[in-house]
């Protein structure tokens, strides 16, 4: 435990606390001086009352600001937590894309022989087949 | 068109030669006087003909269009 000496409105207060912690007590006690010295010409009572009502005044005002900056709060860490989702799902994509293109890369250029016969082959297989058959009826018959 | 070029080439020259051969008949068959034949038979290689120029047609067409 530390020993700590705090000024507040000319009286001097020894208070114990914590090792470590005496800076800021003297930091709080220095706030609370402050104030009691804002409000002159009272009876040292009534000038504590006052820098504690002042002090819990700032501290409520101080309370209600935070709780008014965070639904703000709660939408950047929302749109953070989008953007985030959209940069893993980005990332995947791109992921995905490379190994196409690489897949694409390493596959065999598709075999020109072994494409199947289209409708216009085929068509002029008939034709081919019908106007043979058409000369072997000519020849015949000439 | 897509075409498999062997097949195609290959049908191509199949029906060259076919016609050449109907050709070379119906020129033999005017040198000797044009013999008569059984109408029935003319009008089946008629619309034999027709049939096989309908469809040439319809390829070249469809050719044209890509």
């Amino acid at each position: 435990m530390a020993d700590v000496r705090l000024n507040i409105a000319g009286r001097t207060y020894d208070l114990t606390c914590a090792d470590g912690e005496e800076p800021q007590l003297q930091k709080l006690a220095g706030l609370i001086d402050e104030k009691v010295r804002a409000i002159p010409g009272s009876t040292e009572v009534r000038q504590l009352l006052f820098a504690a009502l002042m002090l819990a005044d700032e501290a409520q005002e101080a309370k209600a600001k935070v709780d008014r900056s965070e639904p703000q709060s709660d939408s950047l860490r929302a749109a953070v937590a989008l953007a985030e989702s959209r940069e893993t799902q980005a990332r995947d994509e791109l992921a995905a894309a490379r190994r196409e293109i690489e897949a694409l890369k390493a596959a065999p250029p598709p075999a020109v022989a072994a494409a199947p016969r289209t409708t216009h082959d085929r068509a002029l297989l008939q034709i081919a087949d019908r106007i043979e058959a058409l000369a072997a009826k000519v020849e015949q018959s000439a | 068109m897509e075409l498999d070029l062997d097949e195609s080439s290959l049908a191509i020259g199949r029906i060259e030669r076919a016609l050449s051969r109907i050709e070379k008949s119906l020129a033999e068959r005017a040198e000797r006087g044009a013999s008569v034949q059984p109408t029935s038979d003319q009008s089946a290689l008629k619309a034999e003909v027709n049939a096989v120029i309908g469809e040439l047609d319809r390829l070249i067409a469809e050719a044209n269009r890509g």
